[in-house]
């Protein structure tokens, strides 16, 4: 035990943190994914009256590591012609903002990897990283419809993360700070939901769906169009990399979905960190409702949507907040 | 009306020999005797008296090749034989792909079996067959490919074009359910131009139905249209015992209309749910299938099979139908009755599903007989033209029933027209199950061996997808001599250039889904 506290001693308390943290987020990204696959097709399953996975395991729950199992053993095809560079180093990309956006939020009033007070800023900008793996996938892979679904997802990811700035603008303004902690604190008075934000929060899940490429906004693998889209190409690991992001980044947006407008961990009875979750998953449930019932939206049915409603009804909240904040 | 028509074409076409037919032997009410310099006048009057054709094929004689033209109409029926002799060495013949754009097609199908070139055709490459063909496959003696025509059929090469970003839908695509492949022309996301590729799923079925018998070649058709199989079943029975003169008792004509409804409402079922998908909505798919199912049971009862059905004979059933069919055709009727609701909740009147689909993939009613399109892609326009009412078969002239027509010919009014021809099919089925008569299922004396007379018949009945028709030609022997399939999704898809061109992919994707194509009846 002396050596223990010795060797923290030397190499410093946050670093160990930070190590500790990082495999804690690590856990908690493939975690997560292995829980939101077996969910999704149990989901599916049930909407479709299916009964889903149920053979591995009771109620199939070993089905998602069986399933990365093979996509482990499978050979991994890097196809003729493509630009190698580019190609491989898209799946690792698409991996670290996703990593990254896990460290400033607070799983419980404790529990928090690190509390910076630009938190919110951290997550938007590293999130704004994965539409450039996507597209380095896209264009690396030298398939025609890998590229157009490259571009579609520039052109979407653009056109939709300015209303999820903006709509988490307004709450800002309302708690002062850039810190996911203080923002959650705040609302012991009440869940931002409620007050007065309803709209910024309509549209910043909308905004949300279209940031995580899900039906009805998932037009950059738009399967009837474009065959799977900017990872048509990719195959085993690299594209349970792709498969990995997608599913974390549905998590971190019902994540910040959570913390701004439904009270993060706060809640009564249960710890708050079974709070958090139960609210991050309900999100991930609707996400998840969405895609299995709704068709998709056509491309500039997309871009009109975000443009012509999205950003005005946005803008219009903001300057409200803004006023009322003000008087 | 249509002696007032054929009244009207004698008049007009003077120095034309035109022989009236007995329409209820021969399936057509004019034959129309052609040289070569005037067919392509003929077809232009047809043209303007707003004619469509229905069909373009070629017989091969040994001592000399026969194209034959079938005109109809949509507004009413009045089918013309167009007939013109080739020689068969280097046998040549005028185009009339100008006039209808249909024929482009069928001319190049024509020109690959039998090797006949249309002169002034402008694309005459390839169209079901492939490089390595030797032989025209359809003509009697063996003819062999010259290395010029090789050369001419081999010429579309979209790969080695230099210019423009060509994307190949299919032929393994999500969206073309099947192995249907369209080389596309795109400028970003626009399409500029659209070429259907066909024949990766091309089986030869009209070189086997002169290869074996009339009974030998019953298990075909249903394997053509697979999710339609009892209507082609039926479209070859019927054509063969008009070919014969056999009478078909009258519990088996009801019988008849009764499958092949539940075989048409379980075709519309399964393309709602394709339909959707290829929308990316992807559970209605399963919903749909949940009740094709029932109707797949209902029909092994009898059949025997749940996909490529066989149930009819030549002068009646395979066997007849019993009280537990009966039955479990009235509980269907119910339970599907229960569900057209929730598909409307679901889909019809899903925001997200109507904008995809409102105001998308129109086809003026005006451009339709350049086509020759039929079934649901035609009544979408508004003309009301359905085989079961203008050509009754079966038991079709005593249940009532009318034809659901759009207003503009989108993708929104051919999904509409389909759930209300479910609708439609349930209240047939319904009328008819009440009225089935008792009696023979089978007519008696019909010989094993069939050896129809000498002549030429020609049958059409409404498939799920349209007009289907069939061209006999006897011998007098126990084989047909030349059996040409019309099918209704080939000039369904003759439309597709036309409607995809300036469109959004996704809304070109969607077209090509609402045509409710099967590949393996175009291809056949």
């Amino acid at each position: 035990m002396c050596e223990l506290t010795n060797i923290i001693n030397i190499i410093g308390k946050e670093t160990v943190r930070a190590i500790i943290g990082l495999i804690g987020v690590l856990i908690i990204v493939v975690g997560n994914a292995l829980v939101l696959t077996w969910v999704e097709r149990k989901i599916s399953g049930h909407i479709q009256r299916r009964i889903g996975p149920k053979e591995v395991g009771p109620f199939g729950l070993i089905q998602p590591i069986a399933d990365s199992l093979k996509l482990l053993g499978k050979e991994l095809i890097t196809p003729t012609n493509v630009e190698r560079p580019l190609y491989y180093l898209a799946p690792t990309l698409i991996f670290i903002p996703v990593l990254v956006s896990f460290i400033v939020i607070p799983f419980d009033s404790y529990l928090q990897v690190k509390d910076i007070n630009v938190g919110i800023l951290v997550i938007l900008a590293f999130s704004s990283l994965s539409v450039l793996s996507i597209l380095l996938a896209g264009w690396g892979s030298n398939n025609k419809y890998s590229l157009i679904g490259a571009l579609r997802s520039v052109a979407q990811n653009i056109a939709y993360e300015i209303p999820l700035l903006l709509s988490i603008l307004p709450v800002i303004f309302m708690t002062n700070s850039l810190s996911l902690k203080d923002i959650v604190e705040v609302q012991r008075e009440g869940w931002f939901i409620w007050k007065w934000q309803f709209f910024a929060f309509l549209i910043y899940f909308i905004a949300g769906v279209a940031e995580t490429n899900r039906t009805p906004f998932d037009l950059p693998e738009a399967e009837s169009e474009l065959v799977a889209g900017f990872h048509t190409e990719y195959s085993g690991m690299r594209f349970a990399l792709f498969f990995l992001a997608e599913y974390t980044n549905i998590m971190i947006i019902s994540a910040i979905a959570t913390v701004f407008f439904l009270g993060g961990y706060l809640g009564p009875f249960f710890p708050g960190i079974v709070w958090f979750f139960i609210k991050t998953y309900f999100l991930v449930f609707v996400i998840m409702w969405f895609r299995w019932t709704f068709p998709r939206v056509r491309f500039d049915q997309l871009l009109n949507f975000s443009w012509k409603i999205l950003i005005p009804v946005a803008f219009m909240n903001l300057i409200v907040t803004g006023g009322l904040l003000k008087l | 009306m249509v002696k007032k028509t054929i009244e009207d074409i004698k008049n007009t076409l003077k120095n034309v020999d035109v022989s009236e037919t007995s329409y209820v032997e021969r399936g057509y009410h004019l034959a129309i005797e052609a040289q070569k310099e005037n067919v392509a006048a003929i077809a232009e009057f047809f043209d303007k008296k707003g004619f469509y054709l229905a069909d373009l094929c070629c017989v091969d004689y040994v001592d000399y090749l026969e194209l034959v033209y079938f005109f109809n109409n949509h507004r009413e029926l009045c089918r013309v034989k167009v007939a013109f002799k080739v020689e068969p060495e280097k046998p040549a013949a005028p185009t009339i792909s100008h006039i209808y754009t249909i024929a482009h097609w069928y001319e190049r199908e024509i020109h690959e079996f039998f090797g006949v070139y249309f002169e002034g055709h402008p694309h005459l490459v390839y169209l079901f067959l492939h490089d390595g063909i030797d032989c025209y496959p359809l003509r009697r003696n063996k003819v062999p490919v010259t290395e010029d025509d090789k050369k001419l059929l081999n010429s579309f090469k979209p790969e080695e074009y230099e210019d423009g970003f060509f994307v190949n839908l299919g032929p393994q695509h999500p969206s073309t359910h099947g192995v249907l492949r369209v080389v596309v022309d795109m400028d970003g996301e626009y399409i500029m131009s659209a070429e259907p590729v066909l024949g990766y799923l091309h089986r030869m079925h009209e070189k086997m139905a002169e290869n074996r018998s009339y009974l030998q070649f019953l298990p075909n058709p249903p394997r053509m249209d697979y999710l339609g199989a009892l209507n082609f079943n039926l479209g070859h029975v019927t054509a063969v015992e008009k070919l014969c003169n056999i009478e078909v008792p009258e519990r088996a004509q009801y019988i008849r209309t009764i499958t092949a409804e539940l075989n048409r409402i379980s075709s519309h079922l399964l393309w709602v749910g394709a339909f959707v998908a290829d929308l990316g909505g992807l559970t209605p798919f399963l919903y749909t299938f949940d009740d094709r199912e029932n109707i797949l049971d209902i029909l092994e009862g009898i059949t025997g099979s749940r996909l490529t059905y066989c149930y009819f004979r030549f002068g009646g059933l395979y066997n007849d139908v019993d009280d537990t069919f009966i039955d479990a055709t009235k509980q269907f009727i119910k339970r599907l009755r229960g569900r057209f609701g929730m598909y409307e909740q679901l889909v019809t009147k899903n925001v997200i599903f109507i904008n995809r689909v409102k105001g998308i993939g129109v086809l003026e009613p005006g451009r339709t007989p350049k086509y020759g399109c039929s079934g649901p892609v035609i009544r979408s326009t508004g003309i009301p033209f359905d085989i079961r009412k203008v050509e009754p078969y079966a038991a079709y002239d005593k249940v009532g029933f009318d034809i659901p027509v759009g207003t503009s010919g989108d993708n929104m009014d051919r999904y509409m027209i389909r759930i209300r021809e479910m609708e439609i099919s349930l209240n047939i089925i319904e009328e008819a199950v009440a009225k089935l008569p008792s009696g023979p299922f089978k007519a008696e004396k019909v010989p094993k061996k069939l050896k129809p007379p000498k002549g030429d018949v020609y049958h059409t009945i409404e498939s799920p997808r349209g007009e289907l028709g069939v061209y006999i030609v006897s011998d007098e022997s126990d084989t047909p001599y030349r059996m040409r399939w019309r099918v209704p999704s080939y000039s369904n898809l003759m439309t597709f250039p036309y409607i995809a061109k300036g469109t959004l992919i996704a809304d070109a994707i969607a077209t090509l889904g609402s045509y409710d194509l099967v590949i393996p009846e175009i291809d056949r």
